[in-house]
């Protein structure tokens, strides 16, 4: 190669970095090349698959998606367990949640955060995809004030923020519905379209279920969810005391609520417990629990279930 | 093939300018969300947004953005409401998630949508959405969550740091 070549193709690779940072952009891109006869059509073909394939991530999902995927998460939790069927109760809820939600890294999502009871004594709480949030009358049970439950509902909606529900989808799923979004113009599929993507469809949702009921988030997950309820919990004016208090609550339980739901599927309570301490310890101040929050708590709350 | 490069250069450098002239035009990517007043989630609504309405951005401000719409009424939208166009030169060094949102209007409403919904419920009869259906009608005003932090001295109305 010419130093000359060498010296013009510096720019150009640069230039395709940049450009490989947007699948959009690497598909017009090429698209664009190849229209003004720059480069052949199998090797526009070869670039807009790759850069399909490399950008097969859950970060690719668009919110809408997230949604749809989140709609029937929601179905299937509930299919395992019932709603607690109580207005007041769920508008308490719903109020500390969306609390929560505008001191979060990401209060819009597409069709809001919406807050549910269950009707089990597990202690449990679950947030799929799109923002269903879920908490159980047991895990509501173990509360003793306005605090640890704000930090219970900031944890679940720290999952949404981070997109840790569809981290759980398998890459494959994507890359399969991805290949039918990226040939498709119409927004309503063809028969064979539509069952290609309702089977990607299907084993989305099966991943996700099988990580939010079944086997729990990767720890580094539940730690990063932590991390952000103590922020949360500062901005909003809770004190993150909140949820070391909730993890004390856990530590040497050996009920039989303990075999199930957070317990089962989240790293030791000792272990979440220190990083939190830790982490509270590095503020320069926070929020302390206030009485008229408490005496709220109990009048509502402890009422209600 | 002689003088490839200087017409390949020249094509990027066009969607290069063309990208940064557009980057002030802002979509909104949620569902609905309201034009605020203030730069608050419970000041009073302007007026209602809705999916692919296209915004000006006129100024940021602590993740708050000052935005105008076509029919000339300014008020604030929380930027995690609105997907911004961008060829970031230094956000696409730290790679593909910084450009998450960057199909997000251009896939409105493919891939996992309501058709493929329908598509799975007629196969999973048994799986309900009535409750889901039902969370989805539990919405709280703005007002009641005001009041809740006002009662709770929580936010701005709090002080027992």
């Amino acid at each position: 190669m010419s130093g000359h070549k060498r010296i013009v193709l510096v720019p150009i690779a640069s230039l395709a970095m940049l450009f490989l940072a947007s699948c959009a952009a690497v598909q017009s891109g090429a698209d664009i090349l190849a229209g003004a006869g720059q480069i052949s059509e199998s090797d526009r073909q070869s670039i807009v698959k790759t850069s399909q394939a490399v950008s097969a991530t859950f970060s690719q999902i668009t919110e809408e998606q997230e949604y749809y995927i989140g709609r029937s998460v929601a179905a299937l939790i509930l299919a395992q367990y019932p709603a607690y069927d109580n207005p007041a109760l769920n508008t308490y809820i719903n109020t500390l949640g969306q609390v929560m939600v505008y001191s979060s890294t990401r209060p819009e999502i597409y069709a809001g955060y919406h807050f549910l009871v269950l009707d089990t004594e597990e202690v449990n709480a679950l947030s799929a995809p799109g923002g269903f949030i879920f908490i159980s009358k047991g895990l509501i049970r173990r509360c003793k004030n306005e605090e640890m439950l704000a930090s219970i509902l900031a944890h679940e909606v720290g999952h949404v923020c981070s997109k840790h529900g569809l981290q759980a989808i398998k890459k494959s799923r994507l890359v399969d519905a991805f290949r039918v979004i990226g040939t498709e113009a119409a927004r309503r599929y063809g028969s064979e379209e539509l069952a290609q993507l309702t089977t990607a469809f299907e084993g989305a949702l099966g991943d996700i279920v099988e990580t939010l009921v079944v086997r729990g988030y990767d720890r580094k997950y539940e730690h990063e969810a932590d991390e952000l309820a103590v922020n949360f919990d500062v901005t909003a004016g809770y004190s993150p005391k909140g949820l070391t208090d909730f993890l004390q609550t856990m530590i040497g339980d050996t009920t039989t609520a303990s075999a199930k739901g957070w317990f089962k599927t989240h790293p030791s309570a000792e272990q979440r417990m220190e990083k939190v301490k830790s982490r509270i310890g590095s503020l320069s101040s926070a929020p302390v629990e206030a009485s008229v929050r408490t005496k709220r708590f109990e009048q509502s709350v402890a009422k209600l279930i | 093939m002689k003088r490839p490069i200087p017409m390949t250069l020249s094509v990027c450098l066009l969607i290069l300018i063309v990208s940064l002239l557009v980057a002030e035009t802002l979509t909104v990517k949620v569902q609905s969300t309201s034009l605020r007043s203030t730069p608050k989630f419970y000041s009073s609504a302007v007026q209602t947004l809705s999916a692919g309405q296209k915004l000006e951005k006129i100024a940021a401000q602590d993740g708050w953005i000052q935005v105008k719409t076509s029919g000339g009424v300014v008020g604030w939208v929380h930027s995690s409401a609105v997907e911004v166009p961008k060829f970031d030169l230094m956000a696409s060094n730290k790679g593909l998630k910084t450009q998450a949102s960057a199909g997000e209007v251009a896939l409105a409403g493919k891939g996992f949508n309501k058709q493929v919904e329908e598509s799975y419920r007629a196969k999973h009869k048994d799986v309900s959405f009535a409750w889901v259906d039902k969370m989805l009608q539990i919405k709280i005003a703005a007002a009641k969550i005001e009041e809740f932090m006002k009662k709770g001295k929580l936010g701005e109305f709090g002080g027992g740091r």
